[in-house]
């Protein structure tokens, strides 16, 4: 899980990870991949990392179902029928079967971003980044999106998470990374991190934000 | 008002001739200048380094220039350099030159209108550029651009009669040549015209409506 103020770069480096944000120098290395590198053919590993968005993104010409399948059935050359199965099932797995035929609009802030959870799990990636999943979702709603990546987490999935939920990222997560004006200015167990925290900026932010 | 030399027989199939020229013109003119536009406005959108920019010096010379001046360059200009074109392909070709680069202009911003988060959900799941802009930018973006084409589409069919200066023998000059024999039948014919092209243009505005309600819900 990746922490930090806003505008620290968290979601920048995430972004970095599959290529949607511009590298401008340096090395970065995923999957085998070098993302830095042009000649690198990005779409090959993007179909390996899932992303969710904090405005989920989802594609409102389409259905639910639609949204899930079309990049299995276009980018994977997967075939339609298993592309909706699979779909089905992670529907299933994220809660709102349901909604396989409604459209985006039709659906709440929660309901949309655990859709768009079901999309990247449906390209069966190896990594799943999360971009502030439940920032711009009403206080009801964080809950039902935060079960679902509880779940996804304990199932072994690798997830890159920025959050400012820290209550989660204490429970959840393996690592912290703490970051601060673009910098990585801690990293550690989250018992480390919140316990035990090394840097003095690290101490400022946690005074600030537990306090509440 | 005396509107009998309107409604004779041998006057009705005239003006009835002009106005097949009319739907001829402009439903010729809409399909290209639709293709071509989508085209050009794709172009122009992409931002390709070479290609993009020759895309907008069409689009930006055209649609600065009058309607009437490109149906001359059309028919006289195009003689006096040795194509001769049969005059009614002539103001196709005009009118599609000219609206093209109007519908380029719409294409382009409706393009642009789509939020930038689509582009990245679907960079993200591995799209290419051209897959994402195929299913996911230009279905979003064409629902949008209904209201601003069918204006310029109805904009075109009114302007064909602009055709009247090199003669096209379309509704309105039909009207004027009936109208120069019976001068006291001008203003009977004049309302008669622009009845049947607010008829045509108003259909085309509701029709375009409904496809939009349709398409939105």
């Amino acid at each position: 899980m990746i922490l930090g103020p806003s505008g620290s770069g968290k979601s920048t480096l995430l972004r970095c990870i599959n290529k949607l944000e511009t590298i401008s120098e340096g090395e970065l290395v995923v999957d085998g991949f070098k993302v830095n590198d042009p000649k690198t053919n990005i779409n090959l590993l993007r179909q390996e990392i899932g992303m969710v968005f904090q405005h989920f993104n989802l594609y409102p010409h389409k259905t639910v179902l639609e949204n899930i399948t079309l990049a299995p059935i276009k980018v994977r050359k997967m075939n339609p029928e298993e592309a909706k199965k699979i779909a089905l099932e992670y529907l299933k797995k994220v809660g709102i079967p349901e909604k396989a035929d409604a459209y985006p609009s039709q659906l709440s802030g929660g309901q949309q971003q655990r859709v768009a959870i079901a999309r990247g799990l449906a390209m069966k990636p190896k990594i799943m980044l999360f971009d502030e999943p439940t920032s711009a979702l009403d206080p009801e709603m964080i809950g039902e999106v935060l079960d679902v990546m509880r779940t996804l987490a304990k199932e072994g999935m690798t997830m890159v998470v920025v959050t400012h939920e820290m209550g989660f990222a204490r429970e959840v997560a393996d690592r912290i990374i703490f970051m601060d004006e673009g910098q990585i200015m801690e990293t550690g167990t989250p018992e480390e991190f919140f316990n035990n925290p090394k840097e003095e900026r690290t101490r400022q932010f946690l005074s600030r934000i537990l306090k509440h | 008002m005396d509107f009998s030399v309107v409604f004779n027989e041998a006057h009705l199939k005239f003006l009835w001739d002009g106005l097949l020229v009319t739907l001829e013109v402009a439903a010729a003119a809409i399909v290209l200048s639709f293709i071509l536009g989508i085209i050009l406005g794709t172009l122009r959108y992409t931002r390709l380094p070479v290609i993009s920019h020759l895309a907008t010096l069409y689009i930006e010379v055209i649609r600065n220039l009058p309607l009437l001046l490109i149906i001359f360059f059309g028919w006289f200009g195009l003689k006096e350099w040795g194509v001769e074109l049969p005059i009614t392909m002539s103001v196709i070709l005009s009118m599609t030159v000219f609206t093209s680069a109007l519908v380029a202009e719409i294409v382009r911003s409706g393009l642009n209108s789509v939020d930038r988060g689509q582009i990245e959900a679907a960079r993200s799941q591995g799209f290419t550029y051209l897959q994402t802009l195929n299913y996911i930018i230009m279905p979003q973006a064409l629902k949008r651009m209904i209201p601003p084409l069918v204006s310029q589409f109805v904009a075109l069919i009114k302007d064909t009669a602009l055709a009247v200066a090199i003669t096209l023998p379309e509704l309105t000059h039909n009207a004027q040549i009936i109208y120069n024999k019976y001068p006291v039948a001008a203003i009977p014919m004049l309302l008669f015209v622009a009845l049947i092209y607010f008829v045509i243009n108003y259909s085309l505005s509701l029709a375009s409506r409904r496809l939009e309600k349709k398409l939105a819900g």
